[in-house]
């Protein structure tokens, strides 16, 4: 009977897809075009978007309330070794914060924000190798073979030792341990498989527990059979908050504004931080002629290549244009007809924005 | 546009250094409070001696619990006592399945251990070098067929690589128990990106204790000379081959091909599929190099059957699982996942979840810790103990009267001979059911089921036989049961279909299982010799020819077996009725057994893309407010956006048009109908906005929730923002549940 109804589910699945599709297909597609909403301008929008009055404030209140009853069962389930994870609609953040402040106290803390862009997973370790020493040494007992690696500053140890190091052997059950908090493990800035991996390692280091959150609902795509079973050994908990994703939403564009595709300074400089010195130094060149130019249509190519040329950032025009393919890959740059008919080039920032940038840039 | 570089949101009652922290890749929320951890070790150290606690030392300990019970708070003793209780009785059943499992493998084992001396001596007696040579850093010219690799290609039989970790783990520990060098790599140390750097650092990591920047194969030649090391073979262990990358796998093996005079490596490789696996990821100039020698593990239902009778069936840390909770976790292992590994998890689960919710599941510690019911008689926890034991429901169903400790005592060790009853009975089941294949963890879940126990002892069973009346539920339920191939009926079956050579065995095992019982032993005892008498026979008659004379005979031994058959089949049966009680029809069982499906079942599988697609669609169920349930299926503008919003998607295909979207989100937020509701509801101070708005909700602020809530579904990865090709659609991603 149980088999049938796995059948029905998937069945319905399909179905539901496939009607989807069809009704994509043979139905008239609308036709109608984002432009002809009348979009208001942006700095309005993201002006309303910031105040947007909160709605069930009381019920969203008295959900988290409700949570508050299963924090002692949690700490029960982190004692015992299993780590935590937690999904539902709604920003976890604020949850997970108050019981790790309230019912973890016992332990050190440290949260990992993986809503943010780039997230330096090695820092993170090292971070919670100094904690753990700390940790172990006001225990009077400090396991005496730690004492020479100890002289080795964490920061220059490699990842493989770090681990090691956080897998010691455990005195007593609960001295050094170090518990994690991970907003959005399913986040931007871990979501590749080698942080995963990490993240992996250091959840089954005997001296770490994991308390996570996903958002996503194909989060558990990200994880294998390993890493689930032996490594993260969650405890699923669905606690649905419907608080706003205020943070976690930050780094999203507003989809009217600009139909989407409006970069912000924050976005570019974090495209910017990842490419080449030789790269940031090319955008660097165009900013700076924007700037001082603020009337022109943009800087012409040819221009471009003979500034970067004499600053030894491009040896070839083949070498440049691969840099500007990266750049417009990312729109950081877009190119505009000049009216004498040349291609210009020109970064889509107001002039106060692209200070910044370069501000940020330089420091 | 200075506005666009900051984010969207600044929440002004937030403080300065929260939104730093909200911007922090990773920060410290605050370390461990050490005073409060001091206490908390010294009650668990505390705790810990009581556990441990030799008749010596009863006294003192006697003292240092009654100055606990005044330290700490009820609740505060209790959590830390069954936390104890869990570690005791979780690592009981790790180590029993580990035991097992190393037992399934103990062969296989032996036979790899055989196979790498062998392979040893061969390397070693075709190499004589000279010093000189040795300690050059550079390989050994030798010919090409003497720069063959032994290589034992271990065969799985699984596809689910997690369940052979251990098994990679448990073979190299037992090589390296006998004097191997041994060295376990895992595919991600075969991966492109690293290439052949990555495998050889874990090399010498797991060689020399350290860890090298640069990376050398000469390193650990030299590491072989030294003393203590030379003259072992060196084995190295690659536990899945088909997850690792080819042209890494390759330069590897030619690698230590070209070292194999200076450093004699052995290579163990974990083949998932067949054989051919090794051919596939490796070109044919590589596979030159090996020299293959295969072996075959166990069959994960083996495994899987051997940890169910080590754990749940024979007596092992007192832990263990109701009927229902039996069947989840057979059939999560059947259409889930089909490992062990998850199987083992779902387990602790359960284990924990038991533990974490059963008040009195501490007196598990204490009795898996061979102390029996000297916790109880402690007098410490009497109090506590009967407070709760006595209005356990099973208890309270079935005594009533006088609530003393001795009581519980009793109920306890009854309860103990009962299950290793019901072990004994089950184990015997089981012992039949292989001739039938039936696997014992159906039977398992069978044997655990109370409702088949009350109609079996309810006297039904021979009733009904004799006089049987088609037309009563039992009898029908009886039918269904024997119909359905009921795994119990078919084990019992299967006792009349033995070939007697085999009934005769199946009797020597239940003889050697039921030891422990008295009762059911001497029957047995009873049948046996008749039994060796028809075995003689029947072998007699092998050897000599069937004469006429004989025919005769054997009509008379005809009857005989058939007797035979008879008594045994009755026996059994007797066993089932009589001594397989189900836990769950016990006094005091809820102290042991763990019933709560649900909460297993929601801790074990989370299931993100179902649940958060209910919680937008259904939010005023969850969030439980007047102003938006009783709706029925019409959307309110009191709801919360994003569900509005993954609501109105539903209307739309695989593509959301999002000017239409834009439009019906609209219409709902600006329904007549909020005026009124919200007035209603909402404070006075938001009266004043909301009275103005239908002017001044204006299209910026519609806008930006409209914003915010695509946000949010793009979080919850429900739909993809518009792409280049079609700029005014997004994409939906999940299509209902």
């Amino acid at each position: 009977m149980e088999i049938n109804d796995g059948d029905e589910d998937e069945f319905g699945f399909s179905r539901n897809y496939f009607l989807a599709k069809d009704m994509a297909a043979s139905g008239k597609k609308s036709s109608h075009k984002l432009s002809d909403i009348n979009l208001v301008d942006e700095q309005e929008l993201r002006a309303e978007a910031s105040n947007v009055e909160p709605k069930h404030e009381k019920e969203i209140e008295s959900l988290m309330e409700s949570y508050k009853s299963l924090y002692s069962k949690w700490v029960f389930e982190l004692r015992c070794g299993f780590g935590l994870l937690m999904y539902g609609f709604g920003s976890k953040k604020a949850l997970i914060e108050d019981f790790a402040s309230t019912a973890l106290t016992e332990y050190s803390v440290v949260v990992i924000n993986g809503y943010l862009q780039s997230i330096n997973i090695k820092q993170v370790v090292i971070t919670l190798a100094e904690l753990l020493r700390d940790q172990l040494k006001s225990k009077r007992r400090t396991p005496s073979r730690n004492l020479s690696k100890a002289q080795q500053p964490f920061n220059t140890r490699s990842m493989d030792d770090l681990l090691a190091f956080l897998d010691g052997s455990q005195v007593e059950e609960n001295d050094g341990v170090v518990c994690v908090v991970i907003h959005n493990i399913d986040g931007p800035g871990l979501r590749d498989s080698e942080t995963q991996q990490y993240l992996a390692q250091i959840a089954s280091c005997s001296h770490i527990r994991i308390v996570a959150s996903i958002d996503h609902v194909n989060a558990p795509l990200l994880w294998d059979k390993k890493m689930v079973h032996t490594q993260f050994n969650w405890c699923w908990y669905h606690v649905p908050t419907f608080a706003p994703y205020k943070v976690e939403g930050m780094f999203f564009p507003l989809i009217l504004a600009h139909g989407g595709s409006a970069q912000s300074a924050k976005t570019a400089a974090i495209v910017l931080q990842s490419l080449t010195p030789n790269a940031q130094s090319v955008f660097k060149i165009l900013a700076e002629h924007q700037l001082s130019h603020p009337d022109e249509e943009g800087m012409p190519i040819d221009n471009l290549y003979t500034v970067s040329r004499e600053r030894f950032l491009v040896s070839s025009q083949v070498t440049l244009n691969s840099h500007l393919t990266e750049f417009k890959d990312h729109d950081l740059v877009k190119t505009r007809r000049h009216s004498d008919g040349q291609d210009c080039l020109y970064i889509p920032l107001a002039s106060e924005a692209l200070e910044k940038l370069l501000a940020d840039m330089n420091q | 546009m200075a506005p666009s570089a900051t984010p969207i949101d600044s929440s002004p009652s937030s403080t300065s250094t929260s939104v730093d922290n909200n911007l922090q890749p990773f920060f410290v929320l605050h370390k461990a409070s050490s005073g409060k951890s001091e206490r908390k070790s010294t009650g668990s150290a505390k705790t810990r001696r009581r556990i441990d606690l030799s008749p010596s030392l009863q006294m003192n300990a006697k003292k240092l619990e009654a100055t606990r019970v005044e330290e700490c708070g009820d609740d505060d003793c209790y959590v830390n006592l069954r936390v104890e209780a869990f570690e005791i009785v979780w690592s009981k059943i790790e180590s029993t399945i580990k035991n097992v499992l190393r037992d399934v493998n103990t062969n296989v084992f032996n036979e790899i251990h055989r196979w790498v001396c062998q392979s040893f001596n061969t390397i070693m007696s075709s190499r004589t070098i000279a010093f000189h040579e040795a300690t050059q850093a550079f390989p050994i010219i030798a010919d090409a067929s003497s720069k063959q690799l032994f290589t034992g290609l271990v065969l799985t039989k699984n596809m689910e690589f997690v369940d052979d970790l251990l098994t990679f783990e448990e073979l190299g520990l037992h090589l390296r128990s006998q004097g191997c060098r041994v060295a376990n790599l895992s595919s991600l140390d075969f991966t492109a990106k690293s290439g052949i750097n990555g495998c050889l650092r874990s090399l010498l990591r797991q060689f020399l204790m350290a860890s090298l920047d640069a990376a050398d194969i000469s390193i650990l030649a030299s590491w072989y000379r030294e003393e203590g090391n030379y003259g072992n073979p060196v084995v190295v262990i690659v536990e899945d081959i088909e997850r690792c990358c080819g042209s890494v796998m390759s330069d590897f093996i030619l690698m230590l091909s070209e070292w194999v005079f200076k450093v004699p490596v052995i290579l163990i490789m974990g083949v998932a599929t067949t054989l051919d696996a090794s051919r596939n990821i490796l070109p044919s100039d590589v596979l030159q190099h090996l020299n293959p020698c295969k072996f075959t593990l166990g069959t994960p239902t083996e495994r899987m059957d051997a940890v169910i009778e080590a754990v749940l069936v024979k007596p092992c840390s007192g832990f263990s699982v109701s009927h229902k909770v039996a069947l989840f976790m057979r059939n999560y292992f059947a259409r889930q996942d089909g490992t062990l590994t998850s199987f083992i998890r779902a387990l602790k689960i359960a284990c924990v979840q038991h533990f974490s919710m059963e008040p009195l599941s501490f007196i598990l510690g204490g009795i898996s810790s061979e102390q029996n019911e000297q916790v109880i008689q402690d007098g410490l926890l009497l109090q506590i103990v009967l407070k709760h034991a006595f209005d356990l429901p099973s208890y309270v169903r079935n005594k009533t009267g006088e609530h003393n400790g001795e009581i519980f005592t009793h109920g306890l060790s009854e309860m103990k001979k009962l299950q290793k009853h019901w072990g004994i009975v089950v184990l015997c089941l089981y012992e039949a059911g292989k001739y039938d294949k039936i696997r014992l963890l159906d039977l398992l879940c069978e044997a655990l089921d109370p409702e088949l126990h009350n109609f079996r002892t309810s006297d039904t069973l021979t009733k009904i036989e004799e006089d049987p009346c088609p037309f009563s539920s039992n009898y029908r339920y009886h039918q269904q049961y024997l119909r359905k191939g009921g795994f119990i009926g078919r084990a019992l079956r299967k006792v009349r279909d033995l070939p007697i050579v085999q009934l005769c065995k199946l009797l020597q095992r239940w003889e050697e299982l039921t030891v422990d019982v008295i009762k059911i032993h001497e029957k047995l005892k009873e049948l046996s010799p008749v039994l060796k008498s028809e075995n003689d026979k029947s072998s007699k008659e092998d050897m000599t020819n069937i004469s006429k004379r004989q025919a005769s005979r054997s009509q008379l031994y005809m009857e005989d077996t058939k007797a035979v058959y008879e008594k045994a089949t009755i026996l059994m049966e007797c066993m089932v009725r009589d001594y397989m009680q189900p836990i769950e029809s016990i006094p005091l069982h809820e102290v042991f057994c763990f019933k709560n499906v649900e909460k297993l079942q929601s801790a074990l599988i989370g299931d993100p893309r179902r649940r958060i697609q209910v919680d937008l669609l259904e939010s005023h169920i969850i969030l439980r407010c007047r102003c938006c349930s009783g709706s029925g299926n019409t959307l309110l503008p009191t709801m919360h956006d994003t569900s509005i919003m993954y609501n109105l998607a539903q209307e739309h295909g695989d593509l959301i048009n999002l000017h239409d979207w834009y439009q019906s989100f609209k219409s709902t937020v600006l329904c007549p109908r909020r005026k009124r509701k919200k007035k209603s509801k909402q404070s006075p101070s938001k009266k004043r906005k909301i009275l103005t708005e239908p002017e001044n909700l204006s299209e910026a602020a519609i806008q930006a929730r409209f914003c915010r809530a695509v946000t949010e579904l793009q979080i919850t990865g429900l739909i993809r923002m518009p792409t280049k090709r079609r700029p005014d659609f997004v994409q939906r991603v999940a299509f209902e549940l």
